[in-house]
């Protein structure tokens, strides 16, 4: 099957919404996405880019296209080292794998963080998830949890006013 | 009691916030991993599109005891959930050895806390290593969820050479 990788324009955030919503499905947490088309076009395609996103196309057989998957990422900084990819999200439609889609979205954004000047490309793996785990490490990625003993945290916006609003003392 | 001020880096800034982002890789014996120049800040964090922001901590000059009045810092840029958007990253956090235990630490995360909240982040996000149970408890302290303990997340990386071999495949 025919496809092709092209970059997300504004009128595709109905399309990016859906399919982060399939991958939420995927991993039983569909109710958890709380963004809109609103937001997505607000943070995507404003003055500043909060993410970027690469969308795959094919064809149907009425010859329309139909966006069966997408690569979300931006650039975060490593202080030791400067710029880096970070693949945020990353899904391709059940009826639409083993074509070689995922593959070359790989390779698409290897190309980008290579010609952004990027050391690397970062992303998170749920432990449990063994064929993306493969998937990845077949491709040379190493798992800094395990290596170096990473582990991610994070303050919710509850602690986060928490710590904003002057305590007494 | 110490007088300090909490601002934001400047330009002029860029080679005290190498020389701390070099102290902190020292402590963690990683000094010579850090291959960022003052020219890569300059040009990363003060150009068209800054890909970090930094806050700096300063005292007094007849407080420092040698060089620089610059004795702490904290680097961080904007990352996006596709579920909830913006997210503040914390990517480094330190303040030199002998000005701990005065509240500078605590007020760099109020303000980036501040920070967060302003810019309507839903989170803020930051890895620790496994073994700096000092800085895992400061964190908790102030309500820091483990999301590596708690929901199975490992963080992984490509790195350049293996960007290189998918990019070129």
């Amino acid at each position: 099957m025919d496809f092709k990788l092209r970059k997300a324009e504004p009128a595709d955030v109905s399309d990016i919404l859906r399919l982060v919503k399939e991958l939420a499905k995927h991993e039983e947490m569909e109710d958890q996405v709380l963004l809109t088309e609103k937001d997505l076009l607000e943070d995507g395609f404003g003055e500043t880019p909060f993410y970027r996103c690469v969308l795959a196309e094919v064809q149907t057989e009425t010859s329309r296209s139909k966006v069966v998957g997408f690569a979300m990422y931006y650039f975060t900084y490593d202080p030791w080292v400067g710029k880096q990819l970070y693949l945020e999200d990353f899904f391709i439609m059940e009826a639409y794998r083993g074509l070689g889609i995922g593959s070359e979205l790989l390779r698409h954004l290897s190309d980008l963080a290579v010609t952004c000047r990027c050391t690397g490309m970062m992303f998170v793996v749920a432990e449990n998830n063994e064929p993306s785990i493969r998937f990845y490490k077949r491709r040379g990625a190493e798992d800094l949890s395990k290596d170096e003993g990473w582990r991610v945290f994070r303050f919710d916006r509850d602690s986060l006013l928490r710590m904003a609003t002057p305590t007494e003392e | 009691m110490a007088r300090f001020i909490l601002r934001k880096a400047e330009p002029k800034d860029v080679s005290d916030i190498l020389r701390l982002i070099k102290e902190l890789a020292k402590f963690e014996e990683m000094e010579e991993k850090v291959i960022l120049t003052e020219k890569d800040l300059l040009e990363d964090g003060f150009g068209d599109h800054p890909f970090y922001h930094c806050l700096v901590a300063e005292v007094p000059e007849d407080q420092c005891s040698e060089g620089s009045t610059v004795i702490g810092f904290a680097m961080y840029y904007f990352t996006y959930d596709p579920w909830i958007g913006k997210l503040l990253y914390l990517e480094d956090f330190f303040v030199m050895h002998q000005y701990r235990g005065l509240g500078i630490g605590s007020h760099i995360l109020k303000v980036l806390s501040e920070t967060a909240v302003k810019t309507r982040c839903s989170s803020m996000h930051f890895i620790v290593a496994e073994n700096n149970s000092k800085s895992i408890e400061f964190y908790k302290r102030r309500g820091a969820a483990d999301l590596s303990s708690e929901e199975g997340w490992r963080l992984f990386e490509i790195d350049k050479k293996d960007l290189l071999k998918m990019s070129s495949q």
